[in-house]
């Protein structure tokens, strides 16, 4: 039999005990979580991409899976590195809870040529602002619904798909073509790639970029 | 002799037990050099989170904050927690729609859906334009109307870009008070 002061100390000690990271298996985990906390909002981050609006890039098909992507928040928060092509996501101007995941068209100071819900046919956008839109443009809203965004709203940009695995690593710059079609194998690689590049083209005739100042 | 002989040898003999392997002593660096790095980033996250205390610069508040050598108390949780809070005549501190390594301190005029008139002063638009601020969006003033960069240039501000509310003045002592919402509404 313990004395009962005995058993208060040890009680005590319990409340204690559970307070430390060491003892209670949960806590290891929770006790890293500034970092973990840290390195996603300033570093690198995972975000499931839903909706349609960057169709055939990102959710190209009818699959229940939706797109994991890797998402670049240094780039974007600490360097201020904006470039046209890029994916990016952002805060609707909106709904503050919303976040878009669309494509950099242009930057302050380009001429874009709108698309139809925009009343003007032609934007130049202001400094400090970009015009982004979604590769589908049909199921998209985008600056051509709510004019140019602040670059503040940007937050990270697209680094590469992590999820599905067929895609992964999938790269946004359609930059090289392989013209190998003798081999059948590679010609639905092939179309793709050619596609991607055709709307590419169809973006950048669209814009008429100003030499690039700051921001 | 032989004591000081056999002192000599315990101290050494204890002096080796005591040493531990390098690869101990490095965990114990590292995991101790992690606990720190940790403890900031939570350090961070509470500062960027719940709240801060921050010094601020500019004349565009004048006369509600001087133009330098202030501190104030800034609340980041309840806007966070209770968006609705957010009432016309707050001080708000918000990321600045035309740059983004830019932080600024605005009044809230309005709110989405409310009607404002762009410029009472007629100092940058004519006195009679009004426009409706839209969905998810605030209207932003200085309280300097002639010295102030706000929605009179730039336009409503979406909402995502708030990052506070003004709660307090805490430095200089002698001018420290608790920021009221001085808006009243007229019959």
């Amino acid at each position: 039999m313990m004395p009962p002061q005995h058993r208060q100390a040890s009680a005590w000690l319990k409340a204690v005990n559970l307070l430390k990271p060491s003892t209670t298996p949960g806590w290891r985990y929770v006790y890293w979580f500034p970092t973990v906390f840290v390195v996603s909002n300033y570093f690198y981050n995972l975000k499931i991409v839903s909706g349609r609006s960057m169709q055939p890039t990102l959710n190209p098909d009818a699959s229940l899976w939706r797109d994991v992507g890797l998402f670049n928040r240094y780039a974007i928060h600490t360097k201020l590195d904006f470039n046209r092509d890029d994916i990016v996501a952002l805060r609707s101007p909106e709904d503050p809870n919303r976040i878009l995941v669309k494509r950099i068209v242009a930057l302050a100071g380009d001429r874009v040529k709108t698309l139809p819900p925009y009343p003007n046919p032609e934007v130049v956008v202001p400094q400090g602002q970009a015009w982004i839109e979604g590769d589908e443009p049909f199921h998209s809203d985008d600056s051509n619904r709510f004019g140019p965004v602040p670059l503040s709203l940007i937050e990270s940009r697209l680094v590469a798909v992590v999820w599905p695995p067929s895609r992964f690593g999938h790269q946004f710059q359609p930059t090289i073509v392989d013209k190998d079609i003798s081999n059948p194998n590679k010609h639905s690689a092939y179309r793709l790639a050619m596609a991607e590049l055709e709307r590419q083209r169809w973006r950048t005739t669209r814009v008429a970029a100003a030499p690039r100042s700051s921001l | 002799m032989r004591r000081t002989l056999e002192w000599v040898g315990n101290t050494v003999k204890h002096a080796i037990t005591r040493i531990k392997s390098p690869y101990v002593v490095t965990k114990r660096i590292g995991i101790a050099g992690l606990k720190l790095v940790n403890l900031a980033c939570a350090t961070h996250l509470f500062l960027e989170y719940v709240g801060t205390v921050s010094l601020m610069s500019g004349p565009s508040m004048l006369p509600t904050l001087a133009s330098s050598g202030e501190v104030v108390v800034e609340d980041k949780l309840s806007l966070r927690l209770n968006p609705a809070s957010l009432a016309r005549g707050d001080l708000v501190v918000v990321r600045s729609p035309i740059n983004p390594t830019l932080i600024v301190c605005k009044r809230v005029i309005g709110l989405p859906g409310d009607v404002v008139c762009v410029d009472p002063t007629g100092l940058k638009a004519p006195s009679t334009e009004h426009v409706i601020v839209p969905k998810g969006h605030i209207w932003l003033c200085g309280d300097n109307m002639l010295y102030s960069r706000d929605s009179r240039d730039y336009g409503p501000v979406p909402m995502a870009l708030i990052r506070s509310k003004l709660v307090a003045r805490i430095w200089p002592l002698k001018d420290s008070t608790i920021f009221r919402n001085p808006m009243r509404v007229l019959d």
